[in-house]
Formats: structure tokens, sequence, C-alpha cells
């Protein structure tokens, strides 16, 4: 007797059909990325928009100093001061720890280090 | 499985096609529900396992997790994350945290992770990294643990500054060297390799324009790679979406991979000529300070974990590091999944992880 036949599951068949486009695009793609003329516009896009932001930059930190506004270039530059404060601050309360005999940075804190790996264990119980 | 998404599955045995048009109709329902849930909610905790910052400087962290067995091995384990990836991915979630599984498995575990180079970093150089942050992590995990011994444990580029260290520092203290998905014949970095063609890519203009390589010019690569898949993975999302333990997984790889780092401007100058290029860390030609990195240097044992479907270091791009080491100790493990599944997710949980904890086990005491 033939097997009964299961009923058409329309998810199975939706997942089926991303998957093939998934695979077909991307095998696609990839067949065309592969290739000189691709990486060649790939790269002169960059360059051009690269060139264009910088020149961007310029153009709107030149605009914000007529304002009297910091750019952002200035921003990154104090958040970086205040990172090297924090990072100070963070090395003097190690130090502070160390010498006041915190239990976080003592050489050989924790568990003790024998722990034998469960291969010598089973022979050591064998033996 | 939340009791929502038990119930949307459960076919009903008495019509196996009614059941289905049920179970249909509840996902969509759930779809809807979940769907304003996913919108609404914040982004899923990650790295929650409990550690110590126990250096900073600039891009670096040096983090020590607390150990949670009672009795662990002697030779501690430092984790070098990929420079381009936050280290998170060695620790996503209660469960599916390889962190968490060494320290349950009795390792004492150091992660060296990157926070995003600043713009006074942009000099940083392969040199910074492999002759100065390494060595540095590496003689303060010493102090920290008391032990001379040190294991290094790279992903990806962690695993290719891992190499150079290794190569540069064959008379110790690494005790091992395991690398995961470690690209060292860029020859096979194939569409990265056309994507920085020397007769089209003008890195140093690049480089002089940003100082440092924008996140986003990394990501925008990396999803290149793949332009479909990110695509067909927000289908499947919405497909799943009514399964919380799918969603769960999908936002934390998504953020992740999404979480890329810029990277320092003269470091990926020196990545782009002299990996990419030249291929100078295969052929020996590297040299770092005057001091050329032999990858037959290394006498330590190696394991390497690659992946089978890995689209951003092809099999054939890692496969030269076995070959080229230079011990008799060394092991080549080759895993169904691709560049991340291989190190996190459910079949890390099943392959890499008890793989790993085999190896370096043996060699820990």
């Amino acid at each position: 007797m033939a097997e009964q036949q299961s009923p058409p599951d329309p998810a199975a068949a939706f997942r089926e059909l991303v998957s093939q486009w998934e695979k077909g695009i991307n095998e696609f793609a990839g067949r065309a990325m592969n290739s000189d003329e691709f990486s060649r516009a790939m790269n002169k896009a960059t360059t051009t928009s690269t060139t264009m932001q910088q020149q961007l930059g310029e153009l709107i930190g030149r605009y914000l100093t007529t304002l009297n506004l910091p750019s952002r270039a200035e921003m990154i530059n104090i958040g970086e001061r205040l990172q090297t404060i924090e990072t100070s601050l963070h090395r003097i309360s190690t130090q502070l720890e160390k010498i006041s005999g915190g239990a976080v940075n003592s050489p050989g804190a924790g568990p003790p280090r024998t722990k034998r790996p469960p291969s010598a264990e089973q022979k050591g119980v064998a033996s | 499985m939340t009791a929502a998404s038990a119930t949307a599955t459960k076919p009903a045995a008495a019509d196996p096609m009614g059941g289905r048009i049920q179970a249909a109709i509840e996902r969509a329902i759930q779809r809807n529900i979940k769907g304003l849930e996913y919108i609404a909610s914040s982004a899923p905790v990650m790295g929650a396992t409990p550690k110590d910052l126990i250096h900073s400087r600039g891009t670096l962290n040096l983090y020590h997790y607390r150990p949670l067995a009672e009795e662990i091995y002697r030779v501690p384990l430092l984790l070098v994350m990929a420079t381009t990836n936050k280290g998170y991915i060695f620790d996503l979630a209660p469960g599916q945290s390889l962190v968490e599984y060494l320290l349950q498995r009795g390792y004492d575990v150091y992660v060296m992770d990157w926070n995003a180079p600043r713009a006074d970093e942009k000099h940083l150089s392969l040199e910074t990294y492999v002759l100065d942050f390494i060595p540095d992590c590496v003689s303060r995990v010493q102090a920290e643990s008391g032990e001379e011994d040190v294991t290094l444990v790279g992903y990806c580029m962690g695993g290719v500054l891992s190499v150079m260290y290794a190569a540069l520092n064959a008379d110790g203290p690494i005790k091992n060297l395991a690398c995961f998905t470690t690209p060292i014949d860029y020859e096979h970095m194939t569409m990265f390799k056309r994507w920085s063609d020397r007769n089209y890519f003008e890195v140093d203009r690049l480089v002089d324009t940003l100082g440092n390589i924008p996140g986003e010019l990394i990501f925008t690569s990396f999803e290149m790679l793949r332009p479909a898949t990110r695509i067909a993975g927000q289908v499947q999302l919405w497909e799943n979406i009514w399964n919380d333990d799918y969603v769960k997984s999908y936002r934390m790889f998504d953020r992740w991979s999404t979480d890329t780092l810029p990277l320092a401007g003269e470091y990926f100058r020196q990545t782009t000529k002299e990996l990419m290029w030249e291929n100078s860390l295969f052929t020996g030609k590297l040299t770092l300070n005057g001091k050329r990195v032999e990858m037959g240097n290394i006498k330590v044992p190696v394991f390497h974990a690659v992946a089978q479907h890995d689209h951003i270091v092809p099999y054939d791009a890692a496969k030269p590091l076995i070959a080229s080491v230079g011990t008799d100790d060394k092991k080549e493990i080759v895993l169904k999944g691709g560049h991340v599944s291989v190190v996190a997710g459910p079949n890390a949980v099943k392959r890499l992880w008890p793989a790993l904890d085999q190896w370096l086990g043996e060699r820990s005491v």
C-alpha cells in the first residue's frame, strides 16, 4: 500500500524559497564582485566618498568656528582626555587596592591550581 | 520554549491539516504580539559573567573572569579577541558563554578585549599589538595568577596576532597555543584580496585621510561577502518571532556582528600591505621590529579549530597554520558551521567547546 502523502506545508515551502533566494543572490553577487571592474568601481567610490567626507567636515568645522561652537573633532578630543583621566584613576585605584592588600590582585589568589584532566583522574582511579 | 510558543507548535492529533492551520493562526497572532515586544524591548544583556578589569590602556582592556570551580588548572588561559569585534562573543549569555563553560570546567580565564581606537591611536601598528599589548597582558596574567606559563587562545585576527607573538617568543612563556579560524595564507582570502587589489585600492590615501578606518566600512565589507544573508535573516526572524529562544539568539548575534570596531589606521595599512598584498606571514617574510616572524619557531602544542562553511576565512586560508608550526603536538579540527557559529551558539556548545576542553585539559597541568 502506498504511503499516505502528508499535506503540503506552505511554511516549509516559504523557508525553502527564502533559502534558495539567499543562495542564488549570494552566488550571483559573489561572481559579480569577484572582478577587476567591481574592485575598481568600489575603490573609486570609497575614495570619492572619503574625500567628500573630509572636505565636508572641514567646511562644517569652519562654519562651527564662525558660530563659536565646538566641532566634532574637538568634542572627541575632550572625550579622549576624559578617558585618559578615567584610565589614570583606574590605575591609581588598582595600585591602592594592591597597597591595601585587596584580594582581587593578590598573585595566585583564588581556588587551588591542582585540577587534573579527567583522563588523568581516571588513570589514578584505575591504578 | 515558552508556553506561548509551545502552544503554537502543538498539532491537533486528530486532524493534521486542521492542527497545522490552527498552529499557523496562533503563530501569526504571536508574531504580531512578539513583534511589538521586539520593537519595544531593550537589547539583550551580554558579557555578564562576573569579571574584573585588571588593565586598560586606550583600545586595550584586559579582563580576569572570576573562577567558578573549586579547583582550577595550573595554567591560565589568555583569550585574544579579533581586533574587528568586541569580546562578548566569548560570553554571550548563561549557557551560551564559552568563558562560563571554561570557568565551570576549571580554567582560569583572562580576555584581551578591544575598545574602538581613539583618534590619537591611529599610529598603533602590528608591532604595538604583537610586541607590546600581548606581552604586556601576558606578564600581567603571570603576575595576577602567580604562574609562569600562560596558554594563548586567539580568534580570527586575534589568532593571527597570537601566532606572531608565539613565533617571536619561542622560549616562552607560552605553554599552548589555540586558534580559532585564523587566516594564514591570504592568497585564499579571495574576496578581500580582490577588493584590496593594490592596483585600485588606495590604502595610503584612505588611512591618511581618515586616520582610523571606521567600523561601518569594516562591517560593510563583511556584509558584502554575503549580501543577501542579512535580508534572509530578517525574513527568518519574522517567521520565528513567536519563538523567544530564536529571537534572543538572533538579537545577540545581530548586535555582536553590527558592533564592528574601527581599526587603527597604521594597523590597517600594515595588514593590507603585509598580509593581503605580500602574504608575508605565510611566506615567512614578515618582520616586526626587525625580527622575522617564522611559524616554524612555534614549538608549543598547537590547536586550530576551523569552520567548514566559513565565508570570511575560507578553509584554504586557515589550513597552513598546522602545516607551518614547528611542533609535533598539533591538532586541527574542521567543524560544521561558519566563522561565528563555530565559536558561539548551539553548534559551538556541542562541538568546539568540548573538543577545546579535552585538548586544553591535558596540557594545562
